[in-house]
């Protein structure tokens, strides 16, 4: 078991009254897992992504990754904790502008103060593997949303990460470009990485093997 | 990682250019501002530093009592060195250096024709080179100044009357009354500018007892006051009370009665806490103005960087969820400001070496280059720059570090109202700065012209002053004659001093205040009150009133000092023996500087030719010559040069007008108005700089909105005065607080003054309306911009 979600709420406060955002989510996620969230705009898929990346908060239930009880640790711990297993890919790419490429990539390795010459070699890895070798001098700008998104996926799997959450992966590209990212996760997931993505599409959803639907911030039984 | 970090940085500033160079520009000048003023405060305060045991070496004073007033003295007998140096274990040694007050002429006797006036003529005893760290360039250090008439110059006079040749050995003619032989014995180093002691000649002190006119000086050995500026170098500075109380019974065993009260104060006090302090008088004011500037620049700084934060709200999402913690984002940025606070300091070195000449001739300063390598400076510099990477480095940090990665990569961040609140009160405390300096500087020249134009009982436009040396001898008759020809002048007087330059002191005394007072003497023959437009009180009866045996005439100031009837005419006063009875009363005028009332005076009026032939003649004395008001004056400084040098060639003609001898009295001032009036311009820059940035950046995140404004018909000047009136507010909120805060200190600078201009309220308001128009320019130019731009373009981007 790779982590497990019991009974998570998370609420705001909206003129004295509760709007939960998260309303008693359960989930359990083996390793290997490619899961899938869909469900409308506001119904808490990022929300839950973020809880689940250890990126929000949340006011009630259990939270338990790897082992480790999320809920009761403390901040510090808890990034030292998704630092070490967790990637995140985003709709908007979420590149540095001021960094080219190569340096994108680099960017989590340098957090994880490996050496120098140990991050060349993983960087130049990982450009190969996404066949970018050719691309590595140039600023975000200067590429396609596909390609974007790819130095995104190739930053968020450079530090080895057991889970990779993806928020909307495929949303700002066009269907061409998006297949080949989706074709590009259902590799890695069949290379042993855990993925969960949030989306709205069926076709793409339907490339995980378990789909979770949200609405309003609670988990729908199948339709 | 650090690589990284400065890689981004420079990358970012590359990217923003304006709002970098503003910025980093806005830094570097008011950094400029500051190093400049550090500059010229740590040279002021390291007057006479350099000399290797400047902790311990002393001048000898001694506080006189005259006539009820307690004057301090640092001339002393020949012997006062010496013999405290044999009562004293304490004293190391001793030094006498005696200044000729009156310039010397010096001739190259090889070549008659190099021929000059020299002000800086000193004699110093053998050691002075020992005593003192000043340098030789040519010449054994123990040996040039021990044989009478040998003589040391500076390099630039051995450069002004030898060339290139060598002077050692080579013999200059002295002139005094008699005229005497130095012979060149060694070339000495320039003396360094920050030192209070600049002798370009030093005679040695051992030719003075063979010259006739010191040979009186060497007539008493006891323990008294004399002719001799003397110093003392101890061997601890501890033991100065000892010495002084040394010096206090060596003067009762020389004279029981003595009143005199000895006392030593260290050579590198003298400079700024002398008792002239014209030159220093705001050297306390100056390092206020710098750490305003300094202030006002690092405000802009922090509210750029708080607004560019928020541009890279993004940047710092990423990297948090990427793994970075917060201490590591905040080193981030602290080396991004690190490297830009360097690139302000590069910038402001280069802009210090381009401006410090310029800068110092502005405020009529000579500073050495080579000031710039000492030691405290740079450890001022270094300081400044440790202390500006810590300010600006700080809140950015802080503040950046904590941004939430989910909020943050959710939209582009929109400011927190905190970071909002903080760039207010940023522009309003920058305004603030610039308003209260522009009223301060308007105020301080509103000063100046005042005091210029006060009414001083002298009318001092268009006089010249030509002083005279006794080598004009009995030449000075056909001279002003001459002069009194020329079409343009119409009339000349004669005194022994020029006026603001000083006067000789007697003692007085009258029935009614029979202790010998203290009382100014103007020797001058009778066209004096003509020819400066003194006023009188009461004219004397009789014309020629200075024919009768030793009349004198007096201003009101000398009524009341010695308690004489409302109508003294026939009463007297006593000069130790001689009795003057007085002929007339002048009204007050001003012979000194302002600020003190004015002091009782008398007038020894003489004829006009007997004026001429003693005072002018033969101990050289003023000439005052009153022109036409609309005369060509170069014109006429040349036909009276030509008239000169015909009767006097010995000495060169020189001159002073009595308005720009007037004016230098407030030197100080002037330096003070300068000085607001460069960093008046320096605060508005700054403060517009950074109004323009905000007001750049205001205008991007908000642009959203006004695109929705725009959409449902809001007009470009609606949208203008919409932005706009978010900053002026704050400026007519600056305005409010700058002005009683600039009305206090200006009102509390005025109280030095006896004639005091009144704070007009039409100053506050010329500044306040003048920031405002700088401000709504710097404003409008970039709401106009935003105003007038697609707003399908900004809709789309969001």
């Amino acid at each position: 078991m790779l982590l497990q979600l019991n009974h998570i709420y998370k609420w705001v406060k909206q003129g004295g009254k509760r709007v939960f955002l998260l309303n008693d989510i359960s989930l359990d996620v083996e390793e290997g897992e490619f899961i899938s969230i869909m469900g409308p705009s506001g119904s808490g898929k990022s929300t839950l992504l973020n809880v689940i990346g250890m990126l929000d908060e949340f006011q009630e239930g259990e939270y338990i990754f790897d082992g480790e009880p999320v809920h009761s640790l403390k901040e510090k711990q808890r990034s030292k904790l998704y630092k070490e297993y967790i990637g995140f890919v985003f709709q908007a790419y979420h590149l540095i502008d001021e960094l080219t490429v190569y340096e994108n990539i680099e960017t989590p390795l340098l957090y994880k103060n490996i050496k120098s010459s140990e991050r060349k070699a993983l960087v130049a890895d990982m450009l190969d593997r996404f066949n970018i070798v050719g691309k590595k001098d140039l600023f975000p700008a200067q590429l396609s949303g596909g390609q974007q998104q790819l130095v995104g996926i190739a930053r968020a799997l450079i530090a080895k990460p057991k889970l990779i959450l993806a928020d909307e992966p495929t949303g700002n590209l066009n269907s061409k470009q998006g297949e080949e990212i989706m074709e590009l996760f259902k590799e890695l997931n069949a290379e042993g990485v855990t993925i969960i993505q949030a989306t709205h599409s069926e076709s793409n959803a339907a490339y995980g093997n378990r789909i979770i639907h949200l609405l309003d911030g609670s988990k729908q039984l199948q339709p | 990682m650090l690589k990284n970090y400065i890689k981004i940085a420079w990358r970012n500033l590359v990217k923003n250019k304006l709002s970098g160079f503003i910025t980093i520009g806005g830094l570097a000048v008011g950094l400029t501002a500051c190093t400049q003023i550090l500059f010229y405060v740590a040279h002021e305060r390291s007057y006479d530093s350099f000399h290797t045991d400047s902790d311990r070496i002393y001048a000898v004073e001694a506080q006189v009592n005259m006539g009820g007033d307690s004057i301090y003295m640092n001339s002393m007998n020949a012997t006062v060195g010496e013999l405290t140096e044999n009562a004293s274990p304490a004293v190391s040694s001793s030094l006498r250096l005696k200044e000729e007050y009156k310039p010397v002429i010096i001739t190259n006797t090889s070549q008659p024709g190099t021929r000059f006036s020299e002000k800086d003529f000193s004699y110093a005893d053998a050691n002075f080179f020992d005593f003192f760290s000043f340098k030789l360039k040519n010449g054994n250090t123990a040996t040039v100044l021990s044989k009478p008439y040998s003589l040391v110059l500076s390099e630039d006079m051995a450069k002004k009357y030898f060339g290139n040749q060598n002077p050692i050995g080579e013999t200059l003619s002295v002139r005094k009354d008699s005229t005497y032989l130095f012979t060149v014995t060694g070339v000495m180093e320039n003396t360094p500018s920050n030192s209070s002691l600049h002798p370009d000649f030093l005679a040695s002190l051992s030719s003075m007892p063979t010259m006739k006119e010191f040979e009186r000086d060497f007539d008493s050995e006891v323990f008294r006051l004399g002719a001799f500026p003397t110093y003392l170098k101890l061997t601890n500075p501890t033991a100065k009370n000892a010495v002084e109380n040394t010096m206090q019974k060596l003067s009762i065993q020389g004279n029981a009665e003595a009143s005199d009260v000895y006392s030593l104060s260290l050579l590198t006090d003298k400079h700024l806490n002398g008792r002239d302090a014209s030159n220093t008088r705001y050297i306390r004011i100056f390092p206020l103005i710098a750490v305003l500037i300094l202030l006002l620049a690092l405000v802009n700084y922090l509210s750029l960087s708080t607004a560019r934060a928020t541009l890279r709200s993004k940047e710092i999402g990423v990297r948090k969820v990427n793994g970075a913690s917060r201490k590591s984002v905040a080193f981030q940025f602290y080396v991004e400001s690190t490297l830009y606070v360097i690139f302000a300091f590069l910038l402001s070195v280069a802009l210090s070496v381009v401006l410090n000449p310029w800068f110092f001739s502005l405020l009529d300063i000579e500073i050495d280059a080579s000031f710039f390598l000492n030691k405290n400076f740079l450890l001022i510099l270094t300081c400044l720059l440790g202390f500006t990477v810590l300010a600006t480095g700080f809140y950015p940090a802080l503040v950046m570090s904590a941004f939430n990665p989910v909020e943050n990569l959710r939209s582009s961040r929109a400011s927190k109202m905190g970071e909002e609140r903080l760039r207010k009160v940023c522009t309003t405390v920058q305004f603030v700065i610039a308003i209260a300096l522009l009223i301060s500087g308007i105020i301080i020249h509103q000063q100046l012209d005042y005091v210029r134009g006060v009414d001083t009982g002298l009318n001092r436009s268009d006089v010249v002053m030509v002083t005279l040396q006794n080598t004009m001898g009995t030449n000075s008759t056909p001279f002003r004659n001459e002069i009194e020809k020329l079409s343009q002048v119409t009339s000349t007087a004669v005194a022994q001093y020029p006026i603001y330059k000083g006067y000789n002191m007697f003692f007085a005394s009258s029935e009614q205040v029979p202790d010998a007072t203290g009382l100014p003497i103007f020797s001058v023959d009778d066209d004096f009150f003509k020819t400066l437009g003194v006023t009188w009180e009461t004219k004397p009866d009789d014309e020629n009133f200075y024919s009768k045996s030793d009349p004198v005439i007096i201003n009101e100031a000398a009524i009341s000092k010695f308690k004489l009837g409302p109508n003294p005419i026939g009463e007297s006063l006593l000069f130790g023996n001689s009795k003057r009875e007085i002929v007339g009363v002048v009204k007050d005028f001003h012979f000194e500087n302002l600020d003190a009332p004015i002091n009782a005076v008398a007038l020894f009026v003489n004829s006009k030719t007997k004026a001429t032939t003693n005072i002018l003649g033969k101990s050289g004395g003023c000439l005052f010559v009153r022109f036409q008001p609309e005369s060509d004056v170069p014109q006429l400084l040349s036909k009276m040069e030509t008239i000169y040098t015909q009767y006097d060639s010995a000495t060169p003609f020189e001159y002073q007008f009595l308005d720009d001898a007037f004016d230098t009295m407030f030197r100080s001032e002037e330096r003070l108005s300068h000085v607001f009036n460069l960093f008046i311009i320096l605060a508005m820059l700054i403060a517009g700089m950074g109004l323009f940035a905000l007001a750049t950046f205001s205008a991007q995140q908000r642009m959203k909105e006004l695109g929705v404004r725009k959409v449902l018909g809001a007009s470009v000047l609606q949208l203008t005065t919409l932005l706009s009136f978010d900053f002026l507010k704050l400026i007519l909120l600056a305005i409010l607080i700058a002005s009683p805060l600039a009305w206090y200190f200006m009102h509390e600078w005025l109280q030095d003054f006896n004639y005091k201009t009144t704070i007009h309220w039409w100053v506050f308001l010329g500044a306040g309306a003048g920031a405002l128009v700088l401000a709504i320019l710097t404003v409008s130019f970039q709401a106009i911009k935003a105003a007038l731009a697609n707003p399908v373009k900004s809709l789309r981007t969001e």
